[in-house]
């Protein structure tokens, strides 16, 4: 299990590596570059923003160049936003990203289960296909549609929360959360009644039924662990989606996390914005596969990592 | 029972501290508090209150005194001394002395700090050849006589000197600014104070007690908050989060004009859209009769209210309305009615040379966005019906659109438009002289320029403006672009707010603002 480990994370360096380069140079393809704006500068300043951020050398330089600083955990300073280096902005948006996402996560992974369970167990009745339908029009609405919706009923009509903004306040979490949360508890709900009803049907939960032990402790102690199994797969991509994926959900809500520099920073040709926030993104997805891949073999007997 | 009673005490006491600040819109993420990397206008916004030049701006957007007591032009107008008053000090308390201000345009001008807005300082002497890097910096035309005398020198006379020394590249830097100062830090000489910054969250600005004002700032604190979508900005005004909006969503004007029509406030702005004419390339070059025809069967009465149906102002000429004695000017054909328009387009479009048996192919390049689509399918539909061109719109990305733009090599038709650093036309009209690198149409007119060199060196204010107008004329006489609205700023103030002016600048300062307690 060690040697597995380490061996995964030894795997992780070259991906990243290959995820740094193929980026660098697909950003510097764009058309445009992060000076380029409505007003043209004069051919002397902008040659000095570039002697400046050394965007004047020769690509391969440029690119050994950032190997270099990345391996002391720099990225740069930001184009766009000149105040700030990349390290900054990424440790002022990411634990808001992370508290959303995570929050999200708990909410859809309890709902989901939950609702997974309760309609596994009540196959076919009028209760599963309810719940199914719901589920079916929580993936199906985009969030662009719900998150306005319930901004316009509770915060604009009733006034109970804020309708966007970020302060470390439950209140502000509120909206964001249930939005981002509502596809991915649907998609969780229909995976583990799914995976719910196949186990139920398994012969080990015949066995348990027939040793006469009740309907929950069968389902607890028994047919719970190897149902949450497709789950489990499911939620590091989905962590990651949920942390990285909620760019629209801030620019609604106007929260300040890393989502929204991934699309400003493409937009402005920020070339260290965006590495900084692809490289972070890419090293956080290496680690969740990697920690689920851990949880899975924890739960699964018959999987054993060589 | 008492828990109770302290939760409405804590009730209380919020929505008390709450009309203690202000919280406006910003729109986007300001790019840099840097008085000398600051571009947007969010950023310049910001600057404008927790820092100050030798002068300012008033409520209504007109320059007056900022930390100058008297300020006097010599030698035509090329020497200038500022008279500080005497009591000024930096938010840290170190007294701000004239020397500042030499610290602060050497840093505008030295090549390391590639400030984008350095140009606006050409005129000082030698500044551009430190720019250029030809020059040392010693040799700015800016001189400390003394502890509050400072002396600048100007090349020539500058009509607009008093917007720019408002301006926040030519603010003063406490001490020898390094490039590597972090100038989020401060210290500040604005009637605010930076406390705290959270990138696309907020800005939240304190009242400077150092300030030489400070008595007459009603508010303590004001809050700054980012949010480029104008639908999410809405929402929060309307859950009262905000008491100011940087826009309004273009596409809810209406309603706004019809639920909030004390809140909503439409004002003409410093600013002309227009569809620029490439021409160095065939078919619009060395064709003034096509492009005229094309100029001529654009409805912008039609266009502005019933296309964008947002406030904006049917545009004839390049600059705006509203900038001091300037006589706006119109090309032939302006006052008639778009019938006789259309008609003399039509004879012009046959003159030039197109007809039914020989369309005109036409590209017109945007760079997306709701309104730019909305215009362009309308001023596409109006070509085809009126002259039977055919018009293909080419949507790009800002930054490939931008740059396209600016090479000229593949562009046709394309958007345009400007808005005016300050409110004089040359701000406008320079656009077309040759040799800017902002004459996006290669527009190239012995007698524009001419017009334009002889204005630069004109002294008498009205003769200047007569050249100005003769300048301008000539320009839309040669058609190298097609004016098509004038910009309107538009926000929604809270009823609550006081002191709010609308201003051509659009530029509100902080410190005039005043919220009322609910």
């Amino acid at each position: 299990m060690l040697n597995y480990s380490l061996r995964r994370l030894a795997w992780a360096f070259p991906t990243l590596l290959l995820l740094i380069t193929v980026a660098f140079f697909m950003i510097r393809v764009a058309p445009g570059g992060p000076f380029d704006s409505e007003k043209n500068l004069p051919a002397e300043i902008e040659q000095n923003l570039n002697a400046k951020y050394h965007l004047d050398e020769p690509l391969v330089q440029q690119y050994f160049r950032y190997l270099g600083q990345i391996l002391r955990f720099d990225f740069g300073p930001s184009f766009q936003y000149r105040d700030w280096t990349v390290n900054q902005l990424i440790a002022k948006g990411f634990p808001v990203s992370l508290s959303i996402g995570a929050l999200a996560m708990l909410l859809s992974f309890t709902l989901g289960t939950g609702i997974g369970t309760i309609a596994a167990l009540r196959q076919n009745s009028i209760l599963d296909h309810g719940l199914m339908g719901f589920a079916m029009l929580g993936i199906s609405i985009p969030n662009f549609v719900i998150a306005p919706l319930l901004i316009l009923v509770i915060s604009v009509y009733m006034g109970w929360l804020p309708s966007g903004g970020w302060e470390w306040h439950w209140r502000n979490m509120v909206l964001p959360v249930i939005t981002l949360a509502m596809p991915v508890t649907a998609y969780i709900a229909r995976l583990m009644r799914g995976s719910m009803i196949e186990v139920l049907h398994s012969d080990f939960i015949r066995t348990a039924r027939a040793k006469g032990l009740s309907e929950i402790t069968v389902i607890r102690r028994h047919a719970m662990k190897p149902a949450l199994l497709p789950v489990i797969s499911f939620m590091g991509p989905a962590l990651a989606g949920l942390i990285t994926g909620s760019v629209v959900i801030e620019k609604i809500f106007a929260i300040p996390g890393i989502g929204s520099f991934f699309v400003q920073g493409a937009m402005n040709r920020d070339y260290t914005l965006v590495m900084g926030v692809v490289i972070f993104y890419g090293a956080l997805i290496i680690l969740f596969n990697f920690l689920v891949d851990l949880i899975y073999a924890w739960l699964n007997p018959r999987i054993h990592y060589k | 029972m008492r828990f109770c009673l302290f939760s409405l005490f804590l009730l209380f006491n919020l929505t008390a501290l709450a009309a203690e600040k202000l919280v406006r819109g910003l729109g986007p993420e300001p790019d840099s508090l840097d008085i000398h990397l600051a571009q947007g206008v969010a950023a310049l916004n910001v600057l404008r209150d927790i820092r100050e030049g030798i002068m300012t701006l008033s409520e209504a957007g007109e320059p007056v005194y900022g930390v100058a007591e008297s300020v006097s032009l010599q030698a035509e107008g090329r020497l200038v001394v500022v008279h500080l008053q005497h009591n000024l000090s930096w938010s840290d308390g170190t007294p701000l002395r004239a020397v500042d201000f030499v610290h602060g345009w050497q840093r505008a001008v030295t090549p390391v700090t590639a400030a984008a807005n350095a140009v606006l300082l050409d005129a000082v002497e030698n500044a551009k050849a430190i720019r250029q890097g030809t020059q040392p910096l010693e040799s700015l035309g800016i001189h400390a006589l003394d502890e509050y005398t400072l002396e600048i020198r100007l090349n020539r006379k500058v009509p607009w000197l008093s917007w720019l020394l408002a301006h926040p590249v030519s603010f003063p830097l406490a001490g020898a600014g390094g490039t590597s100062r972090d100038h989020r830090a401060g210290p500040f000489n604005g009637a605010y104070t930076l406390k705290s910054w959270t990138p696309n969250d907020r800005l939240v600005l304190q009242r400077n007690p150092y300030f030489h004002s400070s008595d007459s700032v009603s508010m303590k604190r004001v809050e700054y908050v980012p949010i480029p979508s104008p639908n999410t900005e809405l929402n929060r005004f309307r859950a009262g989060e905000l008491q100011l909006t940087e826009t309004i969503p273009p596409a809810r004007y209406d309603w706004l004009q019809e639920n909030y029509p004390n809140e909503l406030k439409v004002h003409p702005y410093l600013g002309t859209f227009f569809l620029g004419l490439n021409l160095r390339r065939q078919p619009l070059s060395d064709n003034n009769s096509l492009r005229r025809a094309l100029l001529l069967a654009v409805d912008r009465d039609k266009l502005t209210a019933l296309v964008l149906a947002s406030g904006e102002k049917p545009a004839y000429s390049l600059v705006p309305p509203g900038i001091g004695a300037y006589q706006q000017q119109y090309p032939g054909g302006a006052g008639d009615k778009q019938s006789l328009r259309e008609q003399t387009a039509r004879d012009l479009y046959r003159l030039a040379g197109f007809g039914e048996g020989n369309q005109l192919h036409l590209e017109l390049r945007i760079n997306s966005s709701s309104t730019h689509r909305r215009m362009a399918l309308a001023v596409a539909a109006m070509w085809k019906q009126t002259l039977g061109v055919v018009t293909r719109i080419v949507h790009e990305e800002w930054k490939v659109f931008v740059n396209n733009r600016n090479q000229a090599v593949i562009t046709e038709v394309f958007r345009g438009g400007w808005i005016g650093d300050f409110p004089d036309p040359v701000t406008f009209l320079s656009l077309f002289s040759s040799n800017n690198v902002q004459n996006w149409s290669g527009y190239h007119s012995l007698r524009f320029d001419n017009l334009m060199a002889l204005a630069e060196a004109e002294t008498d204010p009205g003769q200047r403006l007569q050249l100005l107008q003769n300048a301008e004329k000539q320009l839309l006489d040669d058609v190298p672009m097609i004016p098509l609205y004038y910009y309107v700023s538009r926000h929604l103030v809270d009823q609550r707010v006081n002191g709010y002016t609308a201003n051509t600048l659009d530029i509100h300062l902080s410190r005039y603002l005043d919220l009322e307690e609910r």
